[in-house]
């Protein structure tokens, strides 16, 4: 083979196979140069940033929906819409184009197109950092696509800064606050360390492995893994094995990072504390759903290559390397779940509670992310189902978390304070707001007839699915306990909320402000309002989480 | 049109009407009219729509199917039941064996393989999935029929005589039996339209249990019913008296009802339907099929409509014996296992759990104890509700699900019935409320009709149902008339009313004599007449049949004595004699024309209700049409008290010895009865007083009503309070404390976190960063201070994890 015909080979795979399935990156990218040329050339500055960056949102939205439309057992398949493959590579195994990856695109596509509105109606930013905010948001959003979709330790690495970086400088993106800067500070400076660690496990991985190319990792692993004589923990001790369990933690760690899970979830209350509530929706919703679709496919990607008959030897490996992973994933979410749920019971600001509460949120999702390993080898339905879990419960996340912070954002603007007591009987003058919150709240706590209990539900009912079957038993009948009394515990911290708003009497000074104005009122309806109807009527959006649970095929 | 078409369509319009009037009323009530006075109107007219939508059903059935007399009594009687004996109908006498039926259905006459003519169908199919069909239809026979007439007459009787009676609702009340707390008496709205917005879903619920198809229709409007007498009994819902016996009715209906879901459960899994008659259905391949229903799985056609328990239950009860028998062999087996006694007990247990529903309903013994207090509502609905059809629709229950009654339900519902007779006839011997008199009377005369059909006087028991209606609500509405005069309930304080109300006193005396079926022996009586002697005369066959049952023919002919002298104690210490007191007596005056008119016309059924006319056309001949098949003939059976029942034939009973001897019991009674109550109450040769003083401990008994109120208040009442306060210490003492303390540990566990989270981690941080603010920039703070420690967490964090690995895992995994 000579370097041409490689490298026909090579264009002809970009062309005509990589690039029509990367459309929504590529329509994000060509978003950011508009908005920036916008900015730049003084024939289009009459143009509203954002606008702009609606608009190219919403083409990428159309796009991921013809994409997640396209694939094959689609509920609604798309009319004359050519048929995109169910699973291919991109970019010469850099990237991979699978149900997950459309279904994640998607939902931040969507969350964009929510997410947007919502920045203009509450005003921050301002029209003078318009064109810097939407081009870090886009550009964000660009790297957790690209998380999501990721196939290579090097692209994971690419990609996780891509989300990240912009990320540091949105939340420092009220100048001239100190808790602002302080927090985008932090925020750099543990992402610098999370980062660096990460790429310590990396280079460990890929100098055992020799590869970077996740299934040619895996079947490494499983080979090398398998290949040990005695069981994979009494060989831990010594040779690549260690090496590789050490790579894999620091891989884990930088993971755990960007997911907040306990132990790297230090920045994350001070973080949300101090940005704007508005950048703190975008980094608890669509930077979770990245973290936690990557996390799936770092586990399942190494863990998993085919049946006995495809991996051959390697198999028996790899189940070795799954049940590491369920451990380690799943005590993160036991611990990770418990201490955000307590810690956030004593918390007096809104936006610190609903960062413990993120915390806890992250916890609940690993939950399931250990169910799906656990059942990966086992009961490939199962393991499908618990996917689609987890997928659905990042669909309904999106409207409560982001109703949260969007009630946080409305309030703030009304009461100009954030902290809890602020709140304080303002059922008297804004029954609307308060019912939204009762909503949004009780959704999170994930009691009926609302999405959170769905979704809650379903990530419980895959545990009890991996208790009956999966080898992991004992733990996740301890996730499934732990799972339980933190939903009860956080029961006390959101009520306590809405106690606030209802019953306790009002303060003195408050000052008398507007009530709230159709479009915040607009915007808290649309987001809402799904929040109600997905916990009765889930089947449509639960028909795409399936959708999205064949990505383990 | 076609019969099986008319019928349905003319009952079902029937049925509705009051439906709609109820609808039309709880909606535009209290717009009709000034204070709703024209409710009275709606009500009424939908059901005098009803009453001649039934009455021509009524006549095209007549059309259809003449009422002749049957002949199968009397004259011949006794020679056929010596052939019925010699021919040994082994069908009949052993429903665990079915050989032989080939022949004997053959060598029967036209009774044997009688089949009664019955229309049956669904409306509206509400549920259908598995095996289970729930579905609104009917089943029409001469009983749904005359029911249905007899409803809706006096249903229309007691809407004329309470759009008289219920005049007070119509303004504002004045309830001087309700005192508030400051003292003042209850001062209301009137309620004149809600009163017959109920009157009017009671008849629908009514004539839905009527023309039910199958069980579960009848369960559903049986608790209608039941929801509407609460409304009615606990129409003066602020006394305090009318809301606790509305509830007591209720409560003690539940626990009848209870029962009777037992028995729809042992049916419907067993058996697989709750319908009475077979249906036709087309089936998936098109074919035309039979599923059989309650009836036929019971009485078998082919086997001449023989009692046998169903496949369905002999399989259910051989539950273990199927699973250990090849599928395709079961089938061949289960007459092995029929003959074993499997599934006796199931259908047993049917049988008596249904009853137990009418046991509730019709206030028999032992739930008899809420139709009294019942007399708390309005007169109007005592006399409809708790005295002529609701109370009896247990009665027609028990008529209608007759041909799937065992011979030992049989007895239970005999012995039953004379218990509940027995006790009720003595309370009512010392009542002094006169609507309480009555009240015991009915529950005494549900009695008699309960007895009748345990002994297999089918057509007794019904007759007797349909001319009690007549008497009893009339004797109710005189009671009404008598209390609208003298405002007041208790006999000792009437007297001497006859000259002040005339007709009154003769409609009521029509009454009496007619419930103690007086009459002119062999020649001709009031309508009590016929259907008590029937009654007495079917106990007393069963008696000789069963020697060691004789005490229920006793049980009947002492309960004819006691109705007797209380029905004619009740009439002298009302109409005879010197007024007791004065004050009454001179406000006493004769009741409204409107009050009076239905009087009259129920008199006059009293007396004629029982009466055959030349050519055989009368009631007793009319229910002989919907005889369920296979109880014409003498019939034997029995296990369940290790015995051998023998079930005469009715036809027996009419003739002799049985017809003479009953006849001559009645009149003796009767006549006793009435000569002892004259003595007492009218000459005063026996003081009541004295014999009262001489039987203090009985009379004191029975004055308290056999103490059954007090029983069940220590039995029932005072445990369930007891359990509810402790349940409710229980969940004071130890589950609130419990979780009061989990939350304060939770509380204390998320404050040492929260405390260590702020306190170690944002408090060393915040601390340097505050206590290095003043000194250097922002820049330098977050360089030295916190940030260090984040960025040490991490390191620490994943050190953490592989030692975590490293030791944890392999020591808890590695096995």
């Amino acid at each position: 083979m000579d370097l041409g015909s490689l490298l026909t080979g090579a264009i002809s795979d970009t062309l005509d196979v990589s690039l029509p399935l990367f459309r929504v990156e590529l329509t994000l990218a060509a978003t950011i140069v508009l908005v920036l040329l916008c900015r730049m050339l003084p024939v289009l500055r009459w143009l509203d940033s954002g606008l702009v960056a609606l608009g190219g949102v919403a083409f990428a939205l159309w796009y991921a929906w013809c994409d997640l439309r396209g694939l094959p057992g689609a509920p609604w398949p798309a009319v004359a819409a050519a048929a995109v493959p169910a699973s291919r590579e991109l970019f010469g195994g850099l990237l991979i184009f699978d149900p997950l990856t459309a279904f994640i695109r998607f939902l931040l596509a969507g969350f964009l197109v929510l997410y947007i509105p919502f920045t203009k109606i509450s005003g921050i930013p301002d029209r003078e950092d318009g064109a810097d905010f939407y081009t870090l948001v886009l550009g964000a959003s660009l790297g957790m696509c690209l998380m999501a979709s990721s196939n290579h330790l090097l692209m994971l690495f690419m990609a996780v800064e891509m989300a990240s970086v912009p990320s540091y400088a949105l939340v420092g993106i009220l100048k001239g606050r100190k808790a602002s800067s302080e927090a985008a500070l932090k925020y750099v400076v543990y992402g610098a360390g999370a980062a660096g660690v990460m790429l310590y496990g990396i280079s460990l991985l890929a100098g055992v492995l020799g590869t970077c190319h996740f299934p040619s990792m895996a079947a490494e692993l499983g080979s090398i893994v398998g290949e040990s004589p005695e069981s994979f923990y009494a060989a831990a001790s010594t040779g690549p094995i260690m090496v590789l369990a050490l790579g894999s933690l620091m891989l884990a760690a930088g993971l755990a990072f960007k997911l907040s899970a306990v132990p790297f979830h230090f920045w994350c209350p001070d973080v949300l504390e101090g940005a704007a509530a508005e950048v703190g929706g975008f980094l608890s919703v669509a930077s979770k759903a990245a973290a936690v679709a990557l996390a799936l496919r770092v586990a399942f990607g190494l863990g998993w290559l085919g049946g006995e008959e495809i991996a051959g030897a390697s198999a028996l490996g790899l189940a070795d390397v799954r049940h590491f992973a369920v451990y380690l994933i799943g005590l993160m979410a036991a611990v990770t779940c418990t201490l955000g749920n307590l810690a956030a019971y004593g918390q007096t600001n809104m936006k610190r509670l609903l960062a413990y509460s993120t915390i806890a949120h992250a916890g609940y999702l690993l939950m399931g992310v250990a169910a799906a390993v656990a059942l990966r080898g086992v009961d490939p339905e199962g393991c499908r189902r618990a996917v689609a879990a987890i997928a659905f419960y990042l669909g309904t996340y999106v409207f409560m978390n982001l109703g949260a912070f969007a009630l946080v954002a409305v309030l703030r603007n009304q009461l100009r304070s954030e902290e809890i007591a602020a709140y304080a009987g303002l059922v008297r003058t804004s029954p609307g707001l308060v019912v939204a919150a009762a909503a949004v709240l009780v959704s999170l706590i994930g009691l009926p007839p609302l999405a959170g209990f769905v979704s809650k539900f379903l990530v419980f009912a895959s545990i009890v699915e991996a208790i009956s079957v999966a080898a992991e038993r004992p733990l996740m009948l301890v996730l499934l306990v732990v799972g339980g009394i933190n939903t009860v515990i956080s029961l006390f911290y959101y009520l306590r909320v809405l106690k606030v708003m209802t019953f306790d009497p009002p303060p003195e000074d408050r000052i008398a402000t507007p009530s709230t104005v159709w479009l915040p009122g607009a915007l808290i309806t649309a987001l809402v309002v799904p929040v109600v109807v997905l916990g009765v009527f889930w089947s449509g959006l639960y028909a795409y989480a399936q959708l999205a649970g064949t990505f383990a095929s | 049109m076609d019969l099986a078409t008319l019928l349905p369509q003319l009952l079902g319009i029937a049925w509705l009407l009051p439906l709609a009037s109820f609808v039309l009323i709880l909606f535009f009530g209290p717009k009709m009219g000034p204070h709703g006075r024209n409710a009275a109107w709606v009500a009424t007219a939908a059901i005098v729509t009803s009453l001649v939508l039934s009455l021509v059903a009524f006549v095209s059935w007549l059309g259809a199917h003449p009422v002749t007399a049957v002949h199968h009594g009397g004259d011949h009687g006794a020679a056929h039941a010596s052939d019925h004996a010699a021919a040994g109908h082994s069908d009949a006498s052993d429903h665990g064996e079915a050989s032989g039926h080939g022949d004997a259905a053959a060598s029967h006459d036209e009774r044997g393989v009688h089949a009664p003519v019955a229309y049956s169908g669904d409306w509206y199919t509400l549920y259908e999935g598995g095996r289970l069909k729930l579905s609104i239809g009917w089943y029409v026979d001469s009983l749904t029929i005359l029911m249905f007439v007899l409803v809706t007459f006096i249903a229309t009787c007691i809407h004329v005589y309470a759009s008289g009676y219920m005049h007070d609702e119509l303004h504002d009340v004045t309830d001087h039996e309700v005192t508030l707390a400051d003292g003042h008496h209850l001062h209301r709205a009137g309620r004149f339209p809600r009163f017959f917005q109920a009157l009017s879903l009671f008849c629908f619920s009514m004539m839905g249990i009527l023309i039910a198809g199958n069980l579960a229709m009848v369960f559903i409007f049986w608790e209608l019913v039941g929801i509407c007498s609460w409304f009615l009994i606990g129409f003066y819902y602020e006394r305090q008296s009318a809301s606790t016996a509305a509830n007591k009715a209720f409560i003690v209906n539940r626990v009848g009802d209870f029962g009777m879901l037992i028995g729809l459960m042992a049916l419907w899994g067993a058996l697989g339907t709750l319908h009475f008659a077979d249906a036709k259905v087309v089936g998936a391949d098109g074919q035309a099929a039979t599923v059989p229903g309650l009836f036929s799985l019971v009485r078998p056609a082919e086997s001449g409509h023989a009692l046998r328990v169903p496949d369905g239950m002999v399989k259910f009860a051989a539950a273990d014996k199927v699973a250990r028998t090849p599928v395709a062999e079961v089938a061949g087996k289960i007459e092995a296992w029929r003959a074993e006694g499997l599934g006796r007990w199931l259908l047993f247990i049917a049988g008596v759990g249904i009853f137990c529903g009418c046991v509730g309903k019709s206030a028999q013994f032992p739930l008899s104890v809420w139709l009294p207090d019942a007399m708390e509502g309005p007169t109007p609905v005592s006399a409809l509700v708790h005295s002529a059809t609701m109370v009896a629709a247990g009665v027609y229950l028990v008529g209608r699900f007759f041909p799937v009654l065992s011979p030992d339900v049989l007895l239970v519902i005999a012995y039953t019935g004379a218990i509940t007779l027995f006790i009720a006839a003595t309370i009512a011997l010392v009542a002094n409320d006169i609507k309480r008199v009555l009240a015991y009377s009915t529950v005494s005369q549900l009695g008699y009709m309960m007895l009748a059909l345990g002994v297999g006087g089918w057509v007794a028991g019904l007759f007797h149902l349909v001319t009690h209606a007549f008497f009893k609500s009339l004797l109710f509405l005189c009671s009404g008339s008598v209390i609208h005069a003298c405002h007041t309930n208790d006999m000792r304080k009437m007297g001497g009313l006859a000259k002040v109300m005339p007709y009154t006193a003769g409609t009521m005396l029509v009454g009496c004599l007619a419930i103690i079926g007086a009459g002119i022996p062999f020649v001709i009586g009031l309508s009590g007449y016929y259907s008590k002697d029937s009654i007495l005369a079917q106990a007393l066959s069963f008696s000789q049949a069963n020697p060691r049952h004789a005490i229920l023919f006793y049980a009947v002919a002492g309960g004819a004595f006691l109705t007797a002298f209380y029905m004619f104690r009740l009439w002298f210490m009302t109409f005879a004699g010197k007024a007791r007191d004065h004050h009454v007596h001179e406000h006493a005056h004769e009741s409204p024309q409107v009050m009076v008119m239905p009087l009259l016309v129920l008199a006059v059924l009293a007396v004629v209700a029982g009466w055959t006319l030349p050519g055989g056309f009368g009631i007793a001949n009319l229910l002989e049409q919907s005889r369920p098949a296979g109880t014409v003939d003498t019939t034997t059976g029995g296990f369940a008290f290790g015995q051998t029942l023998t079930i005469p034939a009715e036809y027996l009973s009419h003739g002799e010895p049985f017809h003479a001897t009953a006849t001559w019991t009645a009149f003796a009674t009767a006549l006793g009865g009435v000569l002892l109550a004259a003595a007492m109450y009218v000459w005063r040769v026996i003081s009541p007083a004295a014999v009262a003083m001489v039987f203090r401990p009985v009379y004191t008994f029975l004055a308290n009503r056999w103490y059954f109120d007090e029983l069940y208040h220590a039995l029932f009442v005072v445990p369930a309070h007891g359990l509810a306060a402790t349940a409710s210490g229980i969940d004071q003492g130890l589950i609130d404390p419990f979780l009061n303390g989990l939350a304060w540990v939770t509380r204390l566990v998320a404050g040492i976190d929260s405390w260590i989270d702020r306190t170690l981690v944002d408090g060393l941080v915040n601390a340097t960063a505050a206590a290095t603010w003043s000194a250097g920039t922002r820049l330098k703070v977050l360089q030295t201070g916190s940030l260090r420690q984040y960025v040490a967490f991490i390191a620490i964090g994943t050190v953490a994890l592989f030692v975590i690995a490293s030791l944890f895992f392999r020591a808890s995994l590695a096995g």
